[in-house]
């Protein structure tokens, strides 16, 4: 093979190959001929395959050093020359400091340039919340406006695209859904080919059939509803559970609870898909707001006279302590007529403070004649209300609801005349919403409904009063447990919701007399969801979403459609309430919570509108689950029910479900990687933990010590096989609430019908020292000071001497350091020895040989029920639950002595190390 | 994959002597700060200052060194105007190019000037450090706009941040200012403690 020079090629073996044949045109010898000859031969074999290669590979080569010379060129940093900083040759200081300028500006453009230039794909461009787990492999998994240069950028990376071959179910469920697409166009087919003939022959029978009245179902009084009937499509996956309105909203994003295992017999979203726990702490308290679908809580509706219904709630315990008693007098008029909640705990039948069922709120249905006259209630009018039906609403956790229908239904029959029951579980929804925004967010999703186009409402009025709250960023600032009851637009037909304009400052004192005077106590009419016809006119009156999607298309472009005076009125209700014991007493960072009601099938619509409003701080309201719900209010220093309260039956089957499942998940664990109970070293020689590890072990509590059986349950933790004989029956635990215990502790009412070996109390514990309580761990008193065992007394006082005194408290702020910082070299000698009597001074830490040892078993006083570190506090927290019994003598006989009597020990299951807490009664 | 690690100094050309000017009397005014931190004469081009560091560790550690660090030195960064370098190296040798850079006492051949090569930052990023040089000259600016109003004292030593703040006593000449060097590479180390050797 010969090379031709004219060939376009590589510039480098042309070149090699170019020079014998230039020599040959000089002279033909025979010797320069046969050299040429071998040149070609010898450039024949090898150069053939090294051009086709180095061709592309010069293409490719070509590609990259053009790539690496702009890399090169973003990542040079322009510098000035020395000239520049001299004036005639000289030193001076007026081009010094310019010249450090231009430095700081090269340096500063030259960072900015190389980040520019780094490669960034289209798919991580966008915010954390909207990555996509196959982003990089997917196009349709990237905002719409980034899909293009995702799709260049894979063809030029090369990526490939996640198109598989359809699994064998995949393919099964394609087929047939093509034969069913073919056999319908064909049914479509032959009706038109119907409709068509007999269009030309009869005209008349073109109609359409008469509508048919369909027979209104009878309301099922004092009977327990049926979950609504599913769409076939989803039946088969509702069966023992119900979904929640927002269901597959939920299950795209969240994490929800295991389909055979529904809590509370519901689909309920546990916690969502990202990670969320800070982001859910700053939208909870800083900015933004968290909401969630609670659409499983449970709605009871009870209808009767006001005498009857008012026995009816005593019965249940409102109202009947001495605190209390003012409720159903003037301090409660505004809850009995309508225009405030009640929030608190219900008993069993007549038999408060004990039997406690559930925390629950109670909403009175406002009255449509004028309410004006607050405190003087006439004779005759007195009269006239005996006979008048009133309705109220009982709202209340699902885990509590069957217990809470039993005591209600035998109460309702034993009331003259007679109340009637209506169980509201599918038929009325709810949606919460907490954080700065939720106001705003509420506001933009909730138009209040209007006869008239434009959106004017008489002065006062609930709608009014309702919008001009724009400027709220707390819930909690409203007067307390407000309620406010109207009826709203279809929020799809102001969908997408945009941001709503918030009134500057200046309205600020029309704000402030609002909140003061509260028009709305005056003019609150009866609420429609408290009507069973108006809920239901409602819920059929939503027009499905390919009609709303055409009066879309007819509005004006930028515009939303014009209301009709035929659209959806959706009734609801909602009201702000406050954690009422947060932390830290009333500190004024803690949010309020906004809580509506409406017809379950609303839910959804408003759910959506809430969830994509943009907020004007940025973002949208994020939603959570049960986790974020249990943070929130773990933050708050507030119990979760029923988590938090083990003496109640939901409380306790909350327990036994939590223990089962850790109880699994240590199970699941290799042996070498477990926590080993039975070698826990507890101090003082005693080896094994107290009880089940996994478990707040309630029994063992309350049994105390059983010497037979500690060792074998010790021994029958490490065998899962032997562990499920049988769920023991509960325990009589008797939740005492927060009122009666305060009032217990500090002897002001003696309580004689109180068991006190089984009360219990939920407490907050605030940690004096470090350490992170966790749930399960268990909480110890402090050996009495009365105790004659000498070992126990100085226990006693080496746990005191661990107690920070508040000099030592503050300094520990200040310095934010457990250990004094290390010293220099060269410090001085008085500085060493500071350091040195410090460091004498300083109590035992944690894992030092003089660090006192938990007390023992018969200090046990109950187990902390959610612990973790809180960010709210900026240190470990917890809530958990103690006896009563065995705290009633300490913190009697430290009465004088301030705290010390609520001192206790917290140390986490699996854990030998102790931990000095104060506990307190928590709400 | 194996990713390539490197070490990033942040080096100042300090210049202790005497500045060699003809009239004396601009000498006495101009402030020392400005003296100390002289612009380098344009003569002096990144590669004269990696000669310099090679043949520095070549001096020092002999083949073996400059085998060692030839593989991944470069010169990121040089300005004449502020006497300011960012140096390559690989982390693991970063030693050697500062053992050099310490040693060196003169500018190379023509212009064979004395100085001090001060390593103010050790640092995994190119950009740590170029974030210091920024601050520095910060520094830097308005050290020289105070100067020129009133001379240092010890109370304006402490607002400088950290143990950079130091270096505004740098009155003395060279003893004076290798004191505060001397704190800075401490400070280096500790926080480049994974280089490990």
């Amino acid at each position: 093979m010969t090379p031709q020079p004219s060939a376009p090629g590589p510039p480098r073996p042309l070149k090699r190959k170019d020079a014998p044949s230039s020599s040959n045109t000089a002279g033909s010898t025979n010797h320069n001929k046969r050299r040429k000859t071998q040149v070609a031969l010898d450039a024949s074999g090898p150069s053939k395959r090294k051009d086709a290669q180095s061709f592309s590979a010069t293409t490719k080569n070509a590609r990259h050093d053009k790539r690496r010379q702009t890399t090169k060129d973003a990542r040079a940093i322009s510098s000035q020359a020395s000239s520049k900083a001299f004036k005639n040759g000289e030193l001076d200081v007026d081009k010094f400091v310019k010249a450090r300028e231009y430095e700081i500006k090269a340096l500063e453009q030259g960072m900015a340039r190389a980040k520019k230039a780094l490669a960034e794909r289209a798919f991580q461009q966008v915010p954390k919340e909207l990555r996509r787990r196959t982003a990089s492999h997917n196009v349709k998994r990237v905002p719409k406006r980034l899909q293009r240069r995702a799709a260049r950028e894979m063809v030029e990376d090369k990526t490939k695209s996640d198109r598989r071959k359809p699994s064998r179910h995949m393919r099964l469920r394609i087929e047939t859904a093509k034969r069913l697409r073919a056999l319908s166009a064909k049914q479509r087919a032959r009706k038109d080919a119907v409709v068509k003939d007999q269009g030309t022959t009869n005209v008349q029978s073109d109609q359409r059939p008469v509508s048919v009245k369909s027979r209104k179902p009878r309301v099922k009084k004092n009977a327990l509803k049926d979950p609504p009937p599913a769409p076939a499509k989803f039946r088969k996956r509702q069966i023992g559970k119900s979904w929640l309105p927002t269901h597959l909203y939920h299950a795209k994003r969240a994490h929800m609870t295991s389909p055979k295992e529904p809590l509370w017999r519901y689909a309920v979203p546990l916690t969502p898909t990202m990670k969320s726990y800070r982001p859910t702490h700053r939208a909870s308290g800083d900015r933004g707001a968290v909401a969630w679908d609670m659409s499983y809580m449970a709605t009871v509706s009870l209808a009767g006279t006001e005498q009857s219904l008012q026995g009816l709630l005593r019965a249940l315990g409102i109202g009947v302590s001495p605190e209390t008693k003012q409720l159903w007098e003037t301090r409660g008029q505004r809850w009995s007529l309508g225009t405030r909640v009640w929030e608190g705990w219900l008993y069993c039948r007549d038999s408060f403070p004990l039997q406690a069922i559930a925390p629950a709120t109670v909403i009175w249905c406002a009255e449509n004649e004028p309410t004006s006259v607050l405190g003087a209630v006439a004779e005759e009018k007195a009269n006239v209300q005996r006979k008048t039906v009133r309705k109220l609403l009982i709202r209340v956790h699902p885990s509590a609801f069957h217990q809470l229908w039993d005591e209600v239904l035998r109460l309702a029959k034993v009331q003259k005349p007679q109340v009637m029951v209506e169980d509201l579980r599918f038929e009325i929804g709810s949606i919460e919403i907490t954080g700065p925004a939720s106001t705003e967010a509420l506001l933009g999703a909730l138009w209040p409904n209007t006869s008239t186009s434009c959106r004017d409402w008489p002065q006062g009025s609930v709608e009014a009063t309702w919008s001009s709250l724009a400027e709220i960023t707390n819930p909690a600032t409203l007067p307390e447990n407000v309620l406010f009851g109207f009826d709203i637009v279809d929020p799809r037909l102001h969908h997408p919701p945009r941001t709503i304009a918030i009134p500057q400052s200046t309205r600020e004192s029309a704000l402030l007399s609002t909140l003061s005077k509260w028009p709305c106590d005056q003019t609150q009419t009866s609420p429609k969801l408290f009507d069973r016809n108006a809920r239901l006119k409602a819920a059929r009156a939503l027009p499905s979403q390919k009609a709303i999607n055409r009066r879309k298309s007819f509005a004006v472009p930028g515009t939303y459609p014009e209301p009709k005076p035929s659209d959806a009125q959706i009734p609801i209700l909602l009201y702000a309430t406050r954690n009422l014991q947060s932390r830290n007493g009333g500190q004024s960072r803690a949010q309020g919570t906004w809580n509506f009601l409406l017809p379950w099938k609303a839910v959804l619509p408003v759910w959506y509108s809430i969830m994509y409003y943009p907020l004007s701080t940025g973002g949208q309201p994020r939603f959570g689950g049960l986790r974020e719900k249990r943070q929130i209010v773990f933050e708050a220093g507030v119990p979760w029910f029923p988590g938090d309260f083990p003496g109640t039956a939901a409380g306790y089957a909350w327990e036994v479900r939590e223990r089962e499942k850790r109880k699994e998940d240590w199970a699941k664990r290799p042996r070498g990687k477990r926590t080993e109970w039975s070698s826990v070293d507890l101090g003082n020689g005693k080896k094994g933990e107290i009880g089940d590890g996994w478990a707040c072990d309630w029994e063992r509590l309350l049994t105390g010590m059983a010497p037979p059986t500690t060792g074998k349950s010790a021994e029958a933790a490490g065998d899962p096989s032997s562990k499920s004989d049988s769920v023991s029956p509960p325990p009589k635990l008797c939740h005492i609430t927060s009122a009666a215990a305060s009032s217990l502790l500090s002897g002001s009412s003696p309580l004689h019908n109180i068991d006190l070996s089984t009360a219990l109390a939920t407490v907050t514990l605030d940690l004096l020292v470090r350490g992170v309580p966790q749930t399960c761990a268990r909480i110890y008193r402090l050996p009495s000071s009365s105790a004659i065992d000498p070992t126990a007394i100085s226990l006693r006082n080496s746990w005191l001497a661990l107690v920070p005194t508040p000099e030592s408290r503050r300094r520990g702020r200040e310095q934010k350091q457990p250990f004094p910082s290390r010293l220099r070299r060269d410090a001085p000698p008085h500085v060493v020895h500071r350091q040195l009597a410090q460091s004498l001074l300083k109590p035992p830490q944690a894992g030092e040989d003089e660090y006192p040892v938990c007390p023992g078993e018969e200090d046990l006083i109950g187990f902390v029920t959610t612990g973790n570190f809180n960010l709210g506090e900026g240190r470990g927290t917890g809530i958990g639950c103690i006896l009563l019994g065995r705290v009633l003598d300490r913190v009697r006989e430290g009465r004088d002595e301030g705290m010390k009597g609520r001192l206790c020990v917290v140390r986490n299951a699996g854990q030998s190390v102790g931990r000095l807490a104060r506990w307190d009664i928590a709400g | 994959m194996v990713r390539l690690k490197h070490r990033y100094l942040l080096v100042n050309i300090l210049y202790p002597g005497p500045v060699a000017t003809p009239r004396g009397k601009d000498q006495q005014t101009l402030p020392d700060t400005i003296q100390f931190h002289k612009p380098t004469s344009d003569s002096l081009t990144p590669q004269m200052l990696m000669r310099l560091i090679r043949d520095g560790v070549a001096e020092l550690f002999g083949d073996y060194g400059v085998g060692v660090v030839a593989g991944s030195l470069q010169v990121k960064y040089f300005s004449a105007a502020t006497s300011t370098a960012i140096v390559r190296v690989s982390r693991a040798h970063y030693r050697l190019v500062w053992a050099a850079l310490t040693f060196a006492t003169r500018l190379p051949h023509p212009l064979d000037e004395a100085c001090v090569m001060q390593v103010v930052r050790v640092s995994g990023t190119i950009r740590k450090s170029e974030e210091e040089a920024v601050r520095r000259a910060r520094m830097g600016i308005r050290k020289a706009q105070s100067a020129g109003t009133w001379m240092w004292d010890e109370s304006t030593i402490g607002q400088g941040h950290g143990n950079v703040g130091s270096e505004g006593g740098s009155v003395g000449g060279a003893e004076a200012g290798a004191r505060p060097g001397i704190e800075d590479i401490e400070d280096d180390r500790s926080e480049s403690g994974d280089s490990g050797d």
